[in-house]
This record gives C-alpha cells, sequence and structure tokens, in this order.
C-alpha cells in the first residue's frame, strides 16, 4: 500500500513538472507528460537504480480510464446534426483527408513487410489528427476567430467519426483475429456490432433516461452518476473483446443530446484531463527509449511522408471551403499535430499478437507523437515562414 | 446589420457582426463561459484579439452595453460629414427661438451664415426643399448643409444663444 501509494504520487509530481515546462516554453503537455513517464518509469529512472514508477496494473488501470473519458468527451462533442448540417463540406474535407492520410500509412506498414492488420494500424497512428493538440493550439493563437478554423474543426469532426468506426473494427481485428482463423475473427466481429448496435440504439431512444438520471443539482452525484455509467459499460465492452473506446464514444453521444452537455463539460473536463494524462504518462513509462532508436528509420519515414500528406490533404480541405490559397495552407499546418488519438490506437496494438503489434508499433507511434505534436505546434506558431517557403518552392497562386 | 453564428466543435460558438465601416467584430464563446473579442479589419484579414471577459464580466459589461444602467439621450445635433469640410447638421427649432413665425426669406439665415436648408422635419412629414416663403413652425428640425463653421453659425443663431 505504501509503496503504491509513493509510486502514485512520483506519476502526479512528474506530470505536475512536465505541465509547468510546457507551459513555459509553449509546447502541448502531451509529449511532456509522455517524455515525464519515460524518465520516470523502468527503463530509465529503473536503469539508474534511482526510485522509479513500475508499469503497474493499477497504472494501467487508470491510464485505461483516460482513454474512456477522452473519447466520451469526443462522443459528448460529436453531433450527428452537424455533421449532416454542413455535410457537403465536411464530409469531401474528411473524405480528402482520409483517403490521401490513411492509405498513405498502410502503405509504409506493408513497406516494412508487415501484414495486413498492423499496417493498417500505422495508417490509423500516421492519419488522425489531434483534436486537443490542435484546439488548444488554435485559441492560443488565435486562429480559432478566422475562417480556417472551420474547415480545420469541421475535419477533426469527420475523423473522430471515422476513428469509432476504425477502433470497433480493428480492435476486434486485434483481439479477436490473432489466429488466422476466419471464423474466429468474423465471431469477434460479430459481437463488436451487436453489442455497439445494441448500445447505438439504447443511445438513440433513450435522451429522456439519460436526462432524468443527470437531473440533480448536487455536483458530487452528478459526476459520480457520469463516471458510474461510462466506466462499466465500457468495462463490459473491453471484457467480452469489444472496444472499450467506442462504447464510451457511444455513451458520450447519448449524454449528448441529455440537454447537460454542456454542464458535463463544465464539470467533468478536469477529471477527463487528470486520467488523461495519466493516460500519456503510461505511455511514457511502457516505451524503452533504446526502442525508439531501434525505429528511428521508419519514424523519419513516417515523418518525412506523412507531414507533406496531411499539409496537402489540409490545403484541399481548405480550398472546399473556398479559403485563400494561404488560409488553405494554415489548414494544411493546422492539422499537422498528432497525439492522444494515435497514443490510443498504440496501446489498442501493444494488445496484440506479434511482436510488431507489441513492441514496434508502440514505439514507433510514441516516436511518431513525441514528433508529430511538437513539430506541428512549431510550424503553427510559425506559419508564415511555412507559408513564405511553400511559395518558394511551389508556385503558390496570387488569390490572397 | 449581419450576424453570423457557427459552431465550434470542442470549443464553442462563434458570432461574427459585421461593423459599419466594414471590418467584423469576431466574438468566440468557450464552452466554459470564457468570451474572446477579436477585431478582423477586412473580411479576409487576420482577426485580432481585443480583449477577453469571464463569464460574469461579459455578462456585467453586456448589461452595459445593452444600456441597463444608462440611457445616453437622444442627441440635439446630429450630424455627417459629407466629405470635406462639408456638414449634413439637423437642427431642432424650440419654442423659444427667435426664428420662430418668420418665413426662411425673412430669417435671411443663408445669407448671414453661409448655410443653407434643404429640407424641414415637421412631425411626421418631411418637407423637402422649402422655399423661401416657408414659415418655421416650433418643433421643426431643420436639416442644414455647409461647413462646420457655416453651420455653427447657423445653430447658435437658431438656439438665439
Amino acid at each position: 500500500m505504501a509503496a503504491g501509494l509513493f509510486e502514485l504520487g512520483q506519476v502526479f509530481a512528474v506530470l505536475a513538472v512536465a505541465g509547468a515546462i510546457a507551459l513555459r516554453i509553449g509546447l502541448s503537455v502531451i509529449p511532456l507528460y509522455v517524455i515525464g513517464g519515460m524518465l520516470a518509469g523502468p527503463f530509465v529512472a529503473g536503469q539508474f537504480g534511482l526510485p522509479h514508477v513500475p508499469d503497474s496494473e493499477l497504472l494501467t488501470i487508470l491510464a485505461e480510464v483516460g482513454i474512456v473519458l477522452l473519447l466520451f468527451f469526443l462522443g459528448l462533442e460529436f453531433s450527428l446534426d452537424r455533421l449532416l448540417a454542413a455535410r457537403s463540406r465536411i464530409t469531401r474535407a474528411g473524405i480528402i483527408d482520409v483517403t490521401i492520410n490513411l492509405p498513405l500509412g498502410i502503405v509504409i506498414g506493408l513497406a516494412l513487410g508487415w501484414s495486413v492488420v498492423e499496417a493498417l494500424l500505422l495508417g490509423g497512428i500516421v492519419y488522425i489528427s489531434s483534436s486537443a493538440i490542435i484546439t488548444k493550439t488554435l485559441i492560443d493563437l488565435g486562429w480559432i476567430a478566422n475562417d480556417e478554423a472551420d474547415p480545420i474543426l469541421g475535419t477533426l469532426v469527420f475523423e473522430d467519426l471515422f476513428i469509432a468506426v476504425y477502433l470497433a473494427i480493428v480492435t476486434s481485428l486485434v483481439l479477436g483475429g490473432g489466429t488466422a482463423d476466419v471464423n474466429g475473427l468474423g465471431r469477434s466481429l460479430a459481437v463488436a456490432f451487436g453489442f455497439l448496435g445494441a448500445l447505438l440504439l439504447v443511445v438513440q431512444y433513450g435522451t429522456t433516461f439519460f436526462s432524468r438520471i443527470l437531473d440533480v443539482s448536487d455536483p458530487e452525484s452528478f459526476v459520480l452518476r457520469i463516471l458510474g455509467i461510462v466506466i462499466p459499460i465500457a468495462g463490459f465492452a473491453l471484457s467480452i473483446g469489444v472496444s472499450e473506446a467506442v462504447a464510451a464514444f457511444f455513451v458520450g453521444m447519448g449524454f449528448s443530446t441529455s440537454g447537460h452537455r454542456e454542464r458535463i463539460e463544465r464539470q467533468l473536463t478536469s477529471v477527463r484531463d487528470v486520467f488523461a494524462a495519466v493516460f500519456f504518462f503510461w505511455i511514457g513509462v511502457g516505451t524503452d527509449p533504446r526502442l525508439l532508436v531501434g525505429v528511428a528509420v521508419p519514424l523519419v519515414a513516417a515523418v518525412v511522408l506523412t507531414t507533406p500528406a496531411k499539409m496537402l490533404s489540409g490545403y484541399l480541405g481548405g480550398r472546399v471551403y473556398d479559403l485563400s490559397e494561404h488560409r488553405a495552407i494554415r489548414v494544411g499546418i493546422g492539422l499537422v499535430p498528432r497525439g492522444e488519438f494515435s497514443l490510443v490506437i498504440a496501446a489498442l496494438a501493444a494488445g496484440g499478437s506479434t511482436p510488431v503489434m507489441r513492441e514496434t508499433i508502440p514505439a514507433l507511434a510514441v516516436g511518431y507523437v513525441l514528433v508529430m505534436s511538437v513539430l506541428g505546434t512549431l510550424l503553427m506558431q510559425r506559419s508564415e515562414a511555412v507559408d513564405r517557403a511553400i511559395g518558394r518552392v511551389l508556385p503558390v497562386g496570387s488569390d490572397a | 446589420m449581419t450576424v453570423y453564428e457557427s459552431d465550434l466543435p470542442g470549443v464553442g460558438k462563434k458570432h461574427e457582426i459585421d461593423l459599419p465601416d466594414g471590418t467584423q467584430l469576431v466574438v468566440v464563446t468557450h464552452n466554459e463561459g470564457r468570451r474572446e473579442v477579436f477585431l478582423r479589419p477586412a473580411p479576409d484579414g487576420d482577426s485580432e484579439k481585443l480583449f477577453e471577459l469571464s463569464d460574469d464580466l461579459a455578462r456585467q459589461v453586456g448589461t452595459i452595453l445593452e444600456g441597463a444602467y444608462f440611457q445616453p439621450v437622444k442627441s440635439q445635433n446630429i450630424e455627417t460629414l459629407l466629405g470635406g469640410d462639408t456638414l449634413l447638421e439637423w437642427v431642432s427649432v424650440d419654442e423659444g427661438s427667435p426664428i420662430v413665425g418668420q418665413t426662411l426669406g425673412e430669417s435671411d439665415l443663408r445669407a448671414a451664415t453661409g448655410a443653407s436648408v434643404i429640407a424641414i422635419e415637421r412631425g411626421e412629414n418631411v418637407i423637402p426643399s422649402p422655399g423661401a416663403e416657408t414659415e418655421i413652425q416650433p418643433g421643426d428640425t431643420l436639416i442644414v448643409v455647409g461647413t462646420r463653421e457655416n453651420c455653427e453659425d447657423f445653430e447658435s443663431r437658431v438656439t438665439g444663444a
């Protein structure tokens, strides 16, 4: 007990320091939380015989709550009506985004000699942009009030929906399809879609039920009732081999129409952020920096190929919104940061059956997110210089 | 006045208000209540952040802007700059004005001040291009065109000051 509490204390102390450094240097907290976990974990602090945080079951479960709450909030913010209302533009920008970036990641994976499932995992990791980093940077830079905010946030909405479907399928492939048994795979996909379909029905028709449950003025009961619904449902989903993240996403969608959305956001954001921070820390604890050296070549290839690809798809998405070329370039730059969802996919891969899934993909994903979160934020902060550099290389037009 | 409202998924809502001078005011309302107010100098320009208010403060400032605490009186002198130094000015004629009961010709205001009366607002009606025989009544508003100096001179003669 005493040792466990001290370890958990170390976790929060390191997170607090990492957060302070991030604030000071104007970077996202995510890469610093991961690095904090790496330094305080068994592979760095442990190697030097210092008191370190082991990759314990307790930490894993707290990190799992972080994943569940991240996806729950995504579902909460996700509105099918919003997607449909602006469907022509959001969908067109979103389809450009997914048809450029997902196949690129899959091709990189196949080129490394990986299996289709492994390549599909890499496709997801390089495809999905970081809502957390991008939204925060948009606000910090004041872009949120500009026209480029609409295609950027619209594309993120499309990615959110896509990632829910993607996680549902890929979780079944990774957890159920370890053997090349087609029947087993079919069964696990059937279970996944059966459970998620039933959950979606409950969510669709349970609005009054959700509203009544949350109709309580006491803030403590309010928070506990939400956690008391979302965490058991996500846990049950995982126990039958279904993505806990997607289950949480659907529960979030259910709560979003309950009329309590804003109150949930106000009262649970800090709860989510605490557990999400533990999730990023846990990712760091499980990462051996030496493995990062081992994946250096595919890492460099992924960064060099996917950064311009994302800028191109974002640029085209911006043009769908009738933005000027310079502003569309900003949309491309604004979608470069990758973060929490790439790491969620990496955590899923780590539960897989092949060495590539267990070691290579998580290490590659951590390295990739460390680079892309920092690179993306820096590119956004220096967008003028990036725009000028692009103008020198490519014949960017004169309509702005 | 046109106000555009749009959703900012994960952030809140954005309202864009066209201002008369061609700039746009952009108000970003965050889900947690904070308001950020930006000014966009041109429709395709970058927004510059003016200030930020907490939820409580924004409501307080909002009621002040709305006029709940202080209603400015309707100004006696409304003027419009036509360009150069030429003004269009609205001058009210009170009961005690020395020109009440005179015709425009008798008042001789144009010769004395250089400003001409181009219209008279009388109650619901407007008399356009009033002739020299038009009689000035209490409660009239004379719409006058002239240089700023002409108009000031005109106004002081009408009020009798």
